[in-house]
């Protein structure tokens, strides 16, 4: 670890030939191709989900219409071919199926078509028309929102670095033949860039201030070319559909849930309002509406399994559990379709779709500045940095970089430039603090590095015991090396601990404080996984390894890290693959058989449900009600008469 | 007399086809045109930007390069020049090029100026410089690429028909110089 190698590339670069080069327009070609390929991919998913959807909600929705019409009969009876025609269907659809299934009788196709008809064109014309409402709902939201959530502004025309940023985005767009979008910064530790927005007329560029710091003009030319040509591409258009999808599966949920609870009909009311809603305030609420649809989806938080677990419940709660029982089958059906289908069939498909675009800006990106090279250099930056964003969470896939974080581009040395500019913090601590060795040499040695990082390790170690002066020490270092000096106070103090053990109060509050300020903090970062990162369990940003590969076809001079270990990993690796894939297979089937049987269930218990309102709404209550006021009337005369 | 309907209805939907392909093609071809059109008044933009720039920037350094009058009066003269040519692209590009090479040594030469090279507005005026020589390059970029899209388009088989009938002809890069950073990296 301590010794470095400097042997020029990897050697297991050289055992593996490297792939042709390839020109951007070439890879530009390749990409749209890929593109048309997953979104057919996705529609096949999309459609795959649909049929179990179906057959859940299908089944429910006449379920629920036949109810209305018993109890609309009650009261002022229906006309009797109503109830011939439903009867014929019924009927009808028993046999086919009974065709379908037992393979008894003959099968007409005309019945067969009808039958496949009545099933599946609900659920499809109600999912459509929900996904074409929030798509028109959607579409005059703006970029406000979430501009607001990140809490980004506008660059300072005086500040000469972000009068480069200015200038940088108008050139790319001049190179792109577009209007030049609009450019906001985030004044947050992370260094990320996203272009966001509805449609390519409100683009807006958000990047991190620190960018601007840590690249170099044309470094931070060719981000910018990436956002602009991901723009140009019609990304945002994209990037609206996918999330309008997710929203629509959210959406439906919320309907399911709505009658049972107070967070659903919260987002509801939410939606309306925001319907309804003019002015400057539209954009918030859309951002507001469309986190609130997203947290539908998270599994276990619906207000339906509140509405039946709660302890204790009254009389009248229990009759209403009873009434409404299939409607939680239905539920929890809907909801384990939805979070499976997603998780493993819709969600990675949008994200690998999503992926063929940003491989398409990076290219577009070459195309308008010819230089490779810099935007491997930029997005090795952004690998070597943290790249978290606080807010926005939302828009976490807009990003350049995943905003959680992306090390694979990350050397296991760093580079020339980190070890320069460590040794420069450390002496700058060094100098303030104690007459350390002054600066004579500024090149810096692999040997210099090694044994100012052994030195920074003892440091910390005496800070760690509660050494005050290496605490101040540690603190200018990190101030040197632009990071947050706050971050030390979460180091645990070892005086402390054995204080604690000890026995001593206030170490022991003083450590307790420590571990929930730590806690708040990973709580923090754990919220950032949100967005549609939690819908899908592939990430739908590209491992910046493989990017800067693509990018070295196309000319980068930069040599993306090789993964270390050589046959013996890849073959421990295909074993792990060849024991886990068949399992992950097993566990996938044993989901579909699970969903298959609640979709049975569902069915069983729709049609008792269905069963006992028939027979409660075809007795004639008055006459009963009547023949036993009279049994009791006969009970207590006889007893009259029998005293 | 079905077999008579059957050709009519057969050539009736050829005709629609045929028709609506030549409507979608000219369109097409009037787009594409528009484009290069377009990319062209962007040049022209950035040009007369950098027209309008030089006179300030001569201003701002002339008090400290008072020895380098030679320098200063190549950019006013390559300046007017440029200014002066007719619509022909090539001529102007040409002109161009020289002014674009004048205010490079005007630069190369202010780095001999410490004091110069010091001020916080020097560095204010040297990036509005390079922004300058970045937005004509990237507009030239857009615009060659333009017409060199268009120039294939009318060269390919079906619409080099279209193109002749309509009266549309290759047009012209803008290029001047020997190979210059866009093309060098694009050969390599």
């Amino acid at each position: 670890m301590a010794t470095p190698e400097h042997a020029g590339p990897a050697p297991s670069m050289a055992a593996r030939p490297q792939r042709a080069p390839e020109t951007f327009f070439k890879a530009q070609e390749r990409n749209r191709r890929a593109t048309w390929r997953m979104s057919g991919l996705c529609v096949f998913a999309a459609f795959l989900m649909g049929i179990p959807l179906t057959l859940v909600l299908t089944p429910f929705l006449y379920a629920i219409t036949m109810a209305t019409a018993e109890v609309v009969n009650y009261f002022s009876p229906l006309p009797p071919e109503f109830w011939q025609t439903t009867s014929d269907l019924a009927r009808l659809g028993y046999r086919v199926t009974e065709a379908v299934i037992n393979q008894r009788g003959v099968l007409d196709p005309v019945q067969l078509a009808i039958v496949v008809a009545l099933i599946f064109l609900p659920g499809i014309v109600i999912a459509l028309m929900l996904w074409a409402g929030m798509l028109l709902l959607f579409r005059h939201g703006g970029v406000g929102g979430t501009l607001a959530s990140l809490n980004a502004r506008e660059p300072n025309q005086g500040d000469l670095k972000e009068l480069q940023l200015a200038d940088a985005v108008q050139e790319m767009a001049i190179a792109a033949g577009l209007p030049a979008p609009k450019v906001m910064l985030i004044d947050s530790p992370g260094a990320n860039a996203a272009a966001i927005g509805t449609s390519a007329e409100d683009a807006h560029l958000v990047l991190c201030r620190r960018l601007l710091d840590d690249l170099n003009r044309e470094q931070l030319q060719a981000l910018v070319g990436h956002l602009v040509a991901s723009v140009g591409n019609g990304d945002l258009r994209i990037a609206f559909t996918v999330t309008s999808v997710f929203e629509t599966c959210g959406l439906i949920v919320t309907l399911i849930n709505a009658p049972f609870g107070q967070q659903s009909r919260h987002t509801l009311w939410r939606m309306l309002g925001y319907v309804i809603r003019r002015g400057p305030g539209k954009a918030a609420a859309a951002e507001e509406v469309a986190e609130l649809l997203a947290d539908t989806l998270e599994m276990g938080s619906t207000d339906i399994e509140r509405f039946f677990n709660s302890s204790r419940p009254g009389m009248i709660r229990k009759f209403l559990r009873f009434i409404f029982f299939p409607f939680l089958f239905t539920n929890a059906a809907v909801e384990l379709t939805l979070w499976f289908f997603l998780n493993v069939l819709l969600g990675p498909c949008m994200a690998l779709l999503w992926r063929t675009r940003r491989y398409l800006a990076d290219a577009g990106a070459v195309e308008l500045t010819r230089n490779p090279d810099a935007l491997a250099g930029a997005l090795q930056s952004l690998s070597e940095d943290t790249t978290a964003v606080a807010g926005g969470n939302w828009a976490s896939h807009l990003f350049v970089v995943n905003p959680t974080g992306d090390a694979s581009l990350r050397g296991d040395t760093p580079s020339g430039e980190q070890q320069r500019k460590f040794l420069e913090a450390w002496r700058a601590a060094a100098g303030g603090s104690m007459a350390a060795t002054p600066p004579t040499t500024t090149a810096t040695a692999p040997a210099d590095f090694a044994s100012a990082r052994r030195e920074m390790m003892s440091l910390a170690m005496a800070a760690a015991m509660g050494d005050a002066d290496a605490v101040t020490r540690l603190q200018t270092f990190a101030g040197a090396m632009g990071m947050d000096p706050a971050v030390l106070h979460n180091l645990p103090n070892l005086n402390d601990l054995m204080l604690a053990q000890r026995g001593d109060r206030a170490a022991l509050a003083r450590v307790r404080m420590q571990r929930q300020s730590r806690q708040r903090q990973q709580g923090e970062t754990r919220s950032g996984r949100t967005g549609l990162q939690q819908v899908s369990f592939v990430s739908f940003h590209p491992p910046l390894n493989k990017r800067a590969k693509r990018l070295q076809r196309m000319g980068a001079r930069l040599v993306a890290p090789s993964r270390h270990g050589g046959i013996g990993t890849r073959i421990v690796i295909a074993v792990l693959y060849l024991i886990l894939g068949p399992l992950l297979l097993a566990a996938g089937v044993m989901m579909l058989f699970v969903v298959a049987m609640m979709i049975g269930l569902n069915l069983l218990f729709l049609a008792l449900w269905l069963a006992v309102i028939h027979w409660a709404f075809a007795q004639d209550w008055p006459a009963i009600f009547n023949g036993f006021m009279k049994f009791v009337q006969d009970v207590s005369a006889a007893f009259n008469q029998r005293r | 007399m079905t077999n008579f309907s059957t050709v009519l209805i057969a050539l009736v939907i050829a005709a629609i086809v045929a028709l609506w392909f030549v409507l979608h093609a000219y369109n097409r071809l009037v787009a594409m045109r528009n484009n290069v059109g377009k990319a062209w008044s962007d040049v022209d933009v950035q040009l007369t930007f950098r027209h309008d720039l030089i006179p300030n920037l001569v201003e701002s350094v002339k008090g400290y390069m008072v020895h380098e009058r030679e320098t200063l009066e190549a950019v006013a003269r390559a300046r007017s020049a440029a200014m002066n040519t007719g619509a022909d692209i090539a001529t102007r590009a040409v002109a161009e090029m020289t002014l674009g090479s004048a205010v490079g040594n005007l630069f190369l030469t202010a780095e001999r100026y410490p004091e110069l090279k010091a001020s916080q507005n020097f560095l204010l005026l040297q990036e509005q410089l390079t922004t300058t020589e970045n937005r004509i390059a990237f507009a030239r970029q857009h615009y060659n690429e333009t017409v060199r899209q268009f120039n294939t388009l009318i060269a390919e088989f079906p619409w080099n028909v279209l193109a002749e009938r309509f009266g549309y002809s290759p047009e012209k890069l803008f290029v001047a110089e020997p190979p210059d950073r866009a093309t060098v990296q694009m050969a390599s």
